[in-house]
């Protein structure tokens, strides 16, 4: 045998395009063909730092008894020497009982055609990853050249597992890229929520292998009809995991796994993987991304630390979901405007139609008025005989009937008429003062409020009594010159066995001049420059159509006080 | 009984006809104005007890009209009257005594000038 050639061919194949088992496995070919060995193992030491036989030559019978084990570091002679990282040689003289973590009487009948065993740590100088065993029923004692030789193709050995470690962990990585830019792409359309979230758990459940994955969202928003999205079904082993894991990732605002403790003593749960990520938005956790599978199923082993890759796709999904529902929701808006200018149009349309009846109904009013006035006056005028009396009074009552019809559409295309509808007297002032509070020509006016909280509300038109108490706090504002306190009190009186509601508006304006004080009612009269002397008039008038009335308290010198009694009792005069 | 004179304002010569010939008959003395304007120059030269007065006119409206008496004489009495009840809402008519909706039956309108002269 040379060894030089021997080598070249083994590192001719170690640099070969083959796939990185086809290398190994043509390697222990080599050594199994030209050194004389009928068995070649590799064990391969593993994520979870067991080891077990992952490569064998081609004729080996050892394999299918072996493959089935894993063993510790440490534990028999396969394990000692991923432990020790040192060559170890044997003879059926002096193997020690355990190969691996079998023991010897297990391979009865097949051990002892063994001559001659090698056991070589496959290690580079920092790291070790399995260990090959090379084993002949026909070599007594190895050489130190076979030792060696050995020795260097183990090197090689050991190279290809190291790269085959880095290409299966790269594949890894561009798997999990490729899942999350899968995500990203679902994240950024303009998918419905609803749609995106079954996306998304159906991507997360293909990429992981998971049998199954699921979004919990927590009262997140009215919108969704269902508050899970769930693709695959869960291992019914799990079911009752599922929820509890969610709330305790919500609640801790971090990943959990699925764990002993939890499951107790069922030590069939352990094969399962079952990992809960919350879902956080502005600070909140608002649901959680749930994983389930059965542990060797998944792409990714535990060891890859899969539960921080479900954290970083929960996070995608939290910001993303945030986008989502933003763009829904302006879309949501968008709609709302587009549906109001419709109905705008829509009532400007009728609008437009009311007002054109009402005016053609207007022009025919007066035409009607004067027919039927004088077809009147011509029936009371001439002695008319039974027949003719009765021609005229048709004409009268079918005047009378058109215009009976033309009012009622009049009454119809009219603006509405004033609602009158329950309202709290308090809410309303508050209302007023709100504007005025606006007003920075307000600013140095002092409002003191003394409500009655418990005032009732009264049926009025609101928008009349706004505008009583606006005329009276702009008088009081106008009196004070901007300048002063004004005090308003509302509180429930009776007055004959009947209830009224009391509000008292009180200045710091001076008061009004007693020979004025009669007059401040009287439509004109008014005291201001710029006056129409309408505003208190209107004002009274309004409340005397509500059933109330107001009156004056005069300080002179001091200031007024305006009080405005409204009745409880709902039987407010119509306005005829 | 004296003389009570009652102004009747309405762009409508019909109307004012008919107004007119209806109160003669119940025994006032009637006086016409075929718009705000006519209206305003008649009041300004003879007192009148009464005037009736049309909202919808061209040019200066009832409404205005209205404004304009009363500050020649705020104490005229004024009966608003016109087609339809629209300006039964508006703030300004309430200053007149009384809102009448015409009708071809002008017991209404009579009524209410007997109730206003007689207060």
């Amino acid at each position: 045998m040379n060894a030089v050639e021997l080598l070249g061919e083994v590192i001719e194949i170690s640099h070969s395009n083959l796939e990185i088992n086809s290398r190994i496995s043509a390697i222990l070919n080599i050594i199994s063909h030209r050194m004389g060995f009928e068995e070649v193992l590799v064990f391969k030491l593993d994520k979870d730092r067991r080891i077990s036989c992952s490569y064998y030559n081609q004729n080996c019978s050892l394999f299918s008894l072996v493959n089935k084990y894993r063993c510790h570091i440490g534990e028999g002679i396969i394990g000692t020497i991923a432990q020790k990282r040192v060559p170890q040689y044997f003879t059926y003289k002096d193997i020690p009982p355990r190969f691996g973590c079998i023991f010897y009487h297990e391979l009865d009948g097949l051990i002892g055609r063994y001559r001659s065993f090698a056991f070589v740590p496959l290690s580079d100088d920092s790291y070790i990853y399995g260990v090959m065993a090379a084993i002949s029923t026909v070599k007594g004692e190895l050489n130190d050249r076979e030792k060696i030789l050995l020795s260097v193709i183990a090197r090689e050995i050991g190279g290809l597992i190291r790269i085959e470690d880095l290409m299966v962990s790269s594949k890894k990585r561009i798997s999990e890229l490729v899942t999350l830019s899968e995500l990203g792409k679902i994240l950024t359309t303009n998918m419905e929520p609803e749609a995106a979230l079954k996306n998304i758990v159906f991507i997360i459940a293909k990429a992981l292998n998971a049998s199954m994955s699921t979004i919990r969202l927590n009262n997140f928003s009215s919108r969704f009809n269902t508050q899970r999205f769930t693709y695959g079904q869960p291992d019914p082993k799990l079911e009752r995991f599922i929820e509890d894991l969610e709330t305790q990732a919500i609640n801790t605002k971090k990943t959990v796994l699925l764990s002993n403790e939890m499951y107790g003593d069922d030590k069939d749960l352990s094969q399962y993987f079952l990992c809960s990520s919350p879902i956080i938005t502005k600070n909140k956790a608002i649901g959680a991304l749930t994983i389930c599978s059965i542990k060797k199923d998944l792409v990714f082993d535990q060891s890859d630390n899969i539960s921080y890759l479900i954290t970083t796709i929960a996070n995608y999904i939290s910001s993303g979901l945030e986008n989502i529902l933003l763009s829904k929701r302006l879309k949501d808006v968008i709609t709302e405007l587009n549906d109001t200018q419709k109905r705008v149009i829509e009532q400007e349309k009728l609008k437009s139609l009311g007002e054109m009846t009402a005016n053609i109904a207007h022009e025919i009013k007066n035409p009607l008025v004067i027919i039927g006035g004088f077809t009147k006056r011509l029936a009371k005028r001439m002695n008319l005989s039974q027949t003719e009396n009765r021609y005229a009074s048709i004409i009268i009552n079918e005047v009378a009937r058109l215009e009976k019809i033309l009012n009622e559409v009049l009454d119809y295309v009219k603006d509405s008429p004033v609602s009158k509808e329950p309202c709290n007297i308090n809410t309303c002032l508050d209302d007023i003062l709100y504007l005025f509070s606006s007003d920075s020509s307000w600013e140095r006016v002092k409002i003191v409020k003394n409500y009655d909280s418990e005032l009732p509300e009264i049926i009025c038109d609101i928008q009349q009594i706004k505008q009583v108490f606006i005329n009276i706090l702009v008088n009081s504002y106008e009196a004070m010159q901007g300048e002063g306190e004004i005090t308003i009190r509302t509180e429930v009186v009776k007055i004959d066995n009947k209830s009224y509601i009391k509000v008292s508006i009180s200045d710091t304006g001076g008061g009004i001049d007693p020979m004025a004080i009669d007059n401040i009612f009287n439509p004109f009269f008014t005291t201001k420059e710029k006056g129409t002397g309408l505003g208190l008039a209107i004002s009274n008038k309004i409340i005397m159509n509500n059933k109330g009335k107001i009156e004056v308290e005069n300080n002179v010198g001091k200031g007024v006080t305006f009080f405005v009694y409204l009745p409880l009792e709902n039987n407010l005069s119509k306005e005829e | 009984m004296k003389d009570i004179k009652i102004l009747i304002v309405d762009d409508e010569e019909n109307i004012r006809i008919l107004f007119k010939e209806e109160l003669e008959e119940e025994g006032y003395k009637i006086d016409l104005a075929s718009n705000g304007y006519e209206a305003l120059e008649k009041i300004k030269k003879s007192p009148f007890d009464l005037v009736v007065l049309d909202i919808k006119m061209p040019g200066m409206d009832g409404i205005q009209t209205l404004n304009e008496i009363k500050k020649i004489n705020k104490d005229q009495h004024v009966i608003l009257c016109s087609a339809y009840g629209e300006f039964k809402q508006d703030f300004s008519s309430w200053i007149s005594d009384a809102y009448v909706v015409k009708s071809a039956d002008t017991e209404e309108l009579k009524s209410t000038i007997k109730s206003i002269l007689k207060a």
